[in-house]
């Protein structure tokens, strides 16, 4: 055995890393610790010198295999009782509750990308390049999903509507995009030029090609073109065909919550489409729906009038605003009525006494309450699009029928948890309650109490919840406030 | 067999392994092919629990051989209990871990 040679660099390397992770090891198990690592890195080391296959491959797979001394010495380090101590006391504080949600919300933001969606709600929904803006789809009379329009339909709209400024059809497709060297997102929306003019919208780079051409958005330029000056002598081949780049899109261009990576523009359009105008101003919905169908049955497509469906953006992009007002009311209504809020214990915090303890946990329930309906709010806004649009095949340019449910159902969930969350933490301190002890017997109800008592860990009271809630109580469940007499048992306990 | 721990796949076949022979971290990771940051911190909460024990093998042995002590685990009683409840369970572990140690 080679005892006497120098370990290599490597070794030395996994040598230090062992040292580094006994730092986190408690002191009456740190030495053992590293004399079995360094142990079994040794005779890794030297059993491979000896039999000839020490080499930097093996080297790597030993610093590999010694970077789980660092998992090993938080197992160590976890199972300490103080760290136990302090990571229970931690869950059941409230500044974790609040950021837990804080750090679900950093999380969406990272994952979306900066909210894209809910900025163009709350950002974009009164700018003038969204005044007037109606999309328009087919919806069977009997039915079914939503459809899209022939393409023969928005050609004729645009030569003879006089109540529409201007109108361009659109179909979005998942085909395959590809660059040299860079695979793109495959989202194309295949349209043609009058799209841009009915959106207002100028591109960044070149210009819109009047006859066959693809045109970038700015995320796409970015990620998959590093923001390539000469991008506009490239080709991108879409499905099976190669298209020279003409245009990329201002960075602030958005189309919707669709995000595409690609507008393919071709001198014609697919079979179906969906239908973007530009209204002129103060058309109404009726005259604009009787217009179209008169304008289109001229063209030997007959409409039944409920056959058309009209979303003006502007109003579209506020609808998930007002749909989620109406859930958060409807649910709080529902959830302060099921809580069973009396006024005496409305009185009770009022009282001077408890005002401070009461304004603390109303702060606490609302910034819990408020921190959760802005995540479901947000996270409704950036993903609901995508199943509204796959499950029930919405063509809603903003939200879809997916986000009325969502978040129906999220106001209700959050309502009712805030509630029972709040009911089973401590009256003071607003820390969970723990050690639940049973007590009683629940077959002798007449004649006893039974039920559950939980403790506050800081020794400021105890929680009585019944097992069966009698029709005389008014409350079901009890807190009982300990006083300073008590506090020297729990001092000792710790 | 209602009174035993149920052990996860992972940390069946690591017990396995420790009861065919392989009776330190690193060859108990080769013969599984977990990685370490599995391997040891299982090795310790299966201590913790009485399954398997460690033992340092003698200093003088060690020494006379010029090389540094190596820690040694074992399979005990409860161990092999608990095991032979996961062998029932996982019914293939029992030949997967003796192919792996074989080669």
């Amino acid at each position: 055995m080679q005892t006497g040679t120098n370990p290599p660099r490597s070794v030395r390397l996994c040598n230090l890393m062992v040292g580094i992770a006994a730092r986190l090891v408690p002191t009456n198990q740190r030495a053992e610790f590293q004399r079995e690592w360094l142990a079994e890195i040794w005779h890794r080391w030297q059993f491979l010198a000896f039999a000839g296959f020490w080499n930097n491959r093996e080297a790597l797979g030993l610093f590999r295999t010694c970077l789980g001394v660092f998992p090993d010495a938080i197992w160590h380090f976890a199972l300490q009782d103080p760290v136990r101590e302090k990571v229970r006391s931690w869950t059941r504080s409230p500044w974790t509750c609040l950021g837990a949600f804080g750090a679900v919300l950093l999380l969406i933001a990272v994952i979306s990308g900066g909210f894209p969606a809910t900025r163009q709600v709350l950002l974009s929904s009164s700018a003038s390049a969204n005044q007037r803006l109606v999309f328009i789809w087919f919806h069977p009379n009997v039915g079914g999903p939503d459809k899209e329009l022939p393409s023969d339909v928005p050609a004729a709209w645009r030569s003879q509507s006089k109540l529409l400024e201007s109108v361009a059809g659109f179909h979005v497709s998942r085909l395959y995009a590809s660059a040299t060297g860079s695979s793109v997102h495959p989202k194309v929306i295949e349209t043609e030029a009058a799209l841009f003019k009915v959106l207002g919208t100028a591109p960044a780079l070149g210009s819109i090609p009047s006859d066959q051409g693809a045109i970038l958005t700015a995320r796409t330029w970015k990620s998959a073109f590093h923001s390539d000056p000469e991008i506009l002598r490239k080709e991108i081949r879409i499905g099976k065909d190669y298209y020279h780049i003409r245009a990329v899109l201002p960075s602030g261009f958005d189309f919707l919550t669709r995000q595409p990576s690609v507008f393919l523009v071709s001198g014609w359009l697919p079979e179906r489409v969906d239908v973007v105008a530009r209204s002129r101003p103060g058309v109404t919905e009726p005259q604009l729906d009787r217009e179209l169908v008169r304008i289109s049955e001229d063209a030997v497509y007959y409409f039944f009038r409920s056959q058309l469906r009209m979303s003006w953006l502007e109003d579209a992009l506020w609808t998930p605003v007002r749909l989620f007002t109406i859930a958060v009311c409807a649910s709080a209504f529902l959830c302060l009525w099921a809580a069973k809020v009396r006024p005496r214990q409305i009185r009770s915090a009022c009282h001077p006494m408890n005002r401070k303890p009461a304004m603390r946990r109303a702060l606490f329930f609302s910034s819990k309450v408020a921190l959760a309906l802005v995540v479901a709010f947000v996270a409704g806004l950036e993903w609901a699009r995508s199943p509204s649009a796959i499950l029930l095949a919405s063509r809603d340019p903003a939200s879809g029928p997916f986000l009325l449910w969502l978040y129906i159902l999220a106001a209700m969930g959050i309502f009712f948890w805030a509630v029972a969350d709040q009911r089973a933490r401590c009256r003071v301190c607003l820390r969970l309650l723990c050690f639940p002890v049973r007590i009683g017997c629940p077959g002798c109800l007449l004649l006893d109490w039974s039920g559950t008592e939980l403790l506050c860990t800081e020794g400021h009271g105890v929680l009585h919840v019944p097992h069966m809630s009698a029709s005389w109580e008014e409350e079901s469940q009890r807190w009982i406030s300990l006083d300073e007499s008590w506090k020297d048992l729990f001092i000792a306990s710790e | 067999m209602t009174g035993l721990a149920k052990l996860s796949h992972t940390a069946a076949m690591i017990l396995q392994t420790v009861s065919n022979g392989c009776n330190y971290g690193f060859d108990i990771m080769d013969a599984t092919g977990l990685p370490s940051g599995t391997v040891y911190p299982a090795l310790r909460r299966m201590e913790t629990e009485g399954w398997i024990s460690s033992e340092w093998e003698p200093e003088r042995k060690a020494n006379a051989e010029q090389r540094p002590a190596r820690k040694y685990y074992r399979i005990t009683e409860t161990g092999a209990e608990v095991l032979g409840a996961s062998q029932q369970r996982y019914p293939l572990l029992g030949k997967l871990a003796a192919a792996k140690t074989r080669r």
